[in-house]
């Protein structure tokens, strides 16, 4: 009899150990700056729908593919979660759920249409462009809009070379080479500026080139490395290459760089780690000039940085529902609002308070922007290739731009072939 | 007393054989990936029917072995699912063209091909080597230096041995983020550029941290081994006559023999191992304008991080794995060279 019980009882432990099925949904942000507004935005869901969507978000060096690697062999996938490359949806093929039927589809060109179909959700625009302050430049009177091309952008440097002292200036420009924690920041977003700039959005020429084999076009390649030789002359020898991301966006927002070379991302830090420094700089327009490494090079490049993929089991319709509202006035409201998203959907209204929110928006209605076909390249060969020959031209280990195309053009070709 | 044994057997037979079966149907429901909600029930149930019916398993030859078992069984049972089974699997999915998510087909000893044709692997190993060299002489060297000043009776060595030892209480990973601002931003107004920039610089950057977080917790053990040193060898030194230095060499040093075999071997399978601080002190930077022919980029990546590095940052799961069983292989034959070396040296003793 004692015996039954002690089973029941092992019965009945065992039953509570099973795993009961949740009909909540789960989104991996991989954002953790917007962990808040997204929050904010599944409570609201929440309150009109009565689903309850769980923000789980990740950053600061998380890889975020293989924690959902890790997921996808433990625990079990999130619904919807980020993607932020070619390669990162190739880990999914088969996997992910197809969205052209979603409302959204419609309103937007952004989305990422992969083999299983539309399978990315676009949720920000970022823009990758030389970022200037434009009092300083007014000051030592120059006009942006007059750089066109390698000779101006060199006459410009120059002069404000010149006037450092007067101007209040460290440096001319803020670019940091730094390998280990910035390598994304010259290997991949300064270096897509050789594969697009200047481009049509639907121009492949150097991105199908280099996935051939990791081919490099040496002219091209050549005078882009010309401007990047510029960059390493008048950068803050005290960053080009040990510094940190703080602190060159610091730099820049406290008025002691005229150029930096991040991307439209660094507005959110500007007004808000770094908002104090920025006031005391005198809260300057800011705005984003072309890499013109060559003459007539008239574009920034603008995309979304990632984007969201839904995970294709039985939740997958509630979770596209999710988006489709995220996608509507209520949710952009919030994520423009809040999150300081730049949205890729036409008919939203909103526009964030972001410094460049407004030259994005210039260089958008002109139609001067390329894509961004960096998000190809094979998987992280910033980190593993090209960051690293950032640094060595600039600590002068590669000595001048032949030699820079030359080392750029055999890691490169190696990186592929391997 | 009959019939209680035969409702025994009956029962028995009855767990044995139900809980075989919940087991099996758990197992295939799990393996094909089928959504019920009872199956990890099911399986802890048929578990516990199992050792159930062979407790009450009517024999009095193997009753013993059997409870024996039974009480193996939690131990033995995590020893597989966390020791075991990986290391299969893992062995299994270096010879596939695994993804880290599921793999197509086999590709024999294509990995094992393709890693040594690789020169930044090579590299990694070399350079381990040499990192593990210097280190085995330098940590143990400098531990017992440190070691003979704290036992020496100076003033306040027990505060001397606490802060020597301090630096192994942090993890690696923080320490190397200290490490790295130390040399960003305070020794770069010494050495102009930062250490960290250069391959050559930047290792013995690592060899120096490493040294530092972990020749304190090498000096605790020979403070032991020193203290355990009897008195009266060291009197009957004094006595005739030997000076320190001779005390030294041929009383302190020839009585802690094996002392210093353990700490050899500690700092040797330690620095093989070492990942953290070179994760975060350069990340594996640096670079090698000419090595086999090519340009190399990740000048400082030692073994345990080039295999990191080939799974999470490059994608390759697959590979990773194979580097990974090598690395298994070199670190069973140091452990094994160990384990005999120290059973002949107590032998002597």
């Amino acid at each position: 009899m004692k015996k039954l019980v002690y089973l029941l009882l092992a019965g009945v432990m065992a039953a509570g150990l099973t795993v009961s099925a949740s009909a909540d949904l789960r989104l991996v942000n991989g954002k953790i700056e917007v962990d808040a507004a997204l929050k904010e935005a599944a409570a609201k869901y929440q309150e009109e729908t009565g689903v309850v969507v769980n923000i789980e978000s990740m950053g600061g060096g998380v890889n975020i593919q293989d924690e959902l690697k890790k997921q996808y062999q433990g625990t079990g996938m999130p619904d919807i979660f980020v993607c932020g490359s070619d390669a990162d949806f190739g880990n999914w093929d088969g996997l992910l759920a197809d969205m052209s039927d979603c409302a959204w589809a419609a309103d937007t060109d952004a989305g990422y249409v992969g083999t299983d179909g539309l399978v990315g959700f676009p949720y920000t625009t970022e823009a990758i462009g030389l970022a200037y302050n434009a009092d300083i430049l007014e000051k030592a009177g120059i006009d942006p809009a007059s750089i066109t091309g390698p000779e101006s952008m060199k006459a410009a440097f120059e002069t404000l070379d010149s006037k450092k002292d007067e101007l209040g200036l460290t440096a001319v420009i803020g670019w940091c080479c730094e390998a280990q924690n910035l390598y994304w920041s010259t290997g991949s977003h300064s270096f897509a500026n050789y594969l697009d700039a200047g481009l049509a959005r639907d121009d492949t020429t150097y991105s199908d080139l280099l996935a051939d084999g990791g081919q490099i076009d040496h002219d091209r390649f050549l005078h882009y490395a010309e401007m990047v030789g510029l960059f390493n002359q008048y950068s803050d020898p005290a960053l080009l290459t040990s510094g940190t991301y703080d602190q060159q966006i610091l730099g820049f927002a406290s008025g002691k760089y005229a150029f930096v070379t991040q991307g439209s991302w660094i507005g959110a830090t500007m007004t808000t780690d770094d908002a104090a420094q920025y006031e005391e700089a005198g809260h300057f327009k800011v705005g984003m000039i072309p890499y013109a490494f060559e003459e007539g090079i008239d574009t920034i490049l603008t995309n979304s940085p990632s984007w969201w993929a839904v995970f294709n089991d039985d939740n997958a319709d509630e979770a596209k529902a999710f988006l489709d509202w995220l996608a509507g006035d209520e949710g952009q409201e919030i994520l423009v609002m809040k999150g300081g998203f730049i949205s890729p959907f036409k008919s939203c209204s909103f526009i964030a308070e972001d410094p460049f929110a407004e030259t994005i928006s210039a260089y958008t209605a002109a139609g001067k922007t390329s894509a961004w076909h960096w998000l190809k390249n094979k998987a992280s060969l910033d980190q593993n290739a090209t960051g690293q020959l950032y640094l060595d031209y600039a600590l002068g280990s590669i000595p001048d731009a032949e030699t820079f195309t030359q080392v750029m053009t055999q890691v490169i070709a190696e990186y592929y072939a391997s | 007393m009959k019939a209680e044994s035969a409702s025994r057997k009956l029962l028995s037979l009855l767990l044995l054989v139900g809980g075989a079966a919940m087991l099996v149907v758990s197992l295939i429901m799990d393996f094909s990936r089928s959504g019920v909600p009872f199956r990890g029930a099911l399986l802890v149930l048929g578990m516990v029917a199992v050792i159930l019916g062979l407790y009450l398993f009517p024999t009095l030859k193997y009753h013993r072995r059997i409870i024996y078992v039974i009480f193996l069984f939690p131990l033995l049972f995590t020893f597989a699912v966390t020791v075991i089974i990986p290391l299969c699997l893992g062995i299994f999915y270096s010879f596939t063209d695994w993804t880290g998510i599921q793999y197509t087909q086999f590709v024999g000893f294509g990995n094992y091909i393709s890693m040594f044709q690789d020169p930044q692997f090579i590299w990694s190993i070399l350079i381990t080597f040499v990192f593990v060299l210097l280190n085995m002489i330098l940590v143990n060297l400098i531990a017992f230096l440190l070691a003979l000043l704290c036992t020496n009776g100076i003033k306040g060595d027990g505060f001397f041995r606490a802060a020597y030892f301090l630096p192994n209480l942090i993890g690696g990973i923080v320490l190397g983020y200290i490490w790295q601002f130390v040399f960003n931003n305070v020794l770069i107004n010494i050495t102009k550029t930062s250490m960290l920039v250069q391959t050559k610089s930047a290792m013995l950057a690592i060899i120096v941290v490493y040294i530092w977080q972990y020749a304190g917790y090498i000096m605790l053990i020979y403070i032991t081994g020193l203290t355990q040193v009897p008195k009266d060898v060291l009197e009957a030194a004094q006595i005739d006559g030997a000076n320190a230095t001779q005390t030294l060499f041929q009383v302190k040093i020839p009585m802690i023999a094996s002392t210093f075999t353990i700490c050899t071997f500690l700092t040797l399978t330690s620095a093989f191992k070492q990942f953290d601080v070179n994760l975060a002190l350069t990340g594996g930077t640096g670079s090698v304008p000419s090595f086999m022919g090519k340009y190399l980029t990740s000048g400082t990546q030692m073994l345990a991080l080039n295999i990191y590095n080939t799974a999470v940052s490059k994608n390759n799961y697959a590979l990773g794995q194979a580097k990974a069983v090598l690395f298994f292989i070199i670190l069973a034959c140091v452990s094994l060279i160990q384990v005999r070396v120290s059973n002949s040296k107590e032998v002597e003793l």
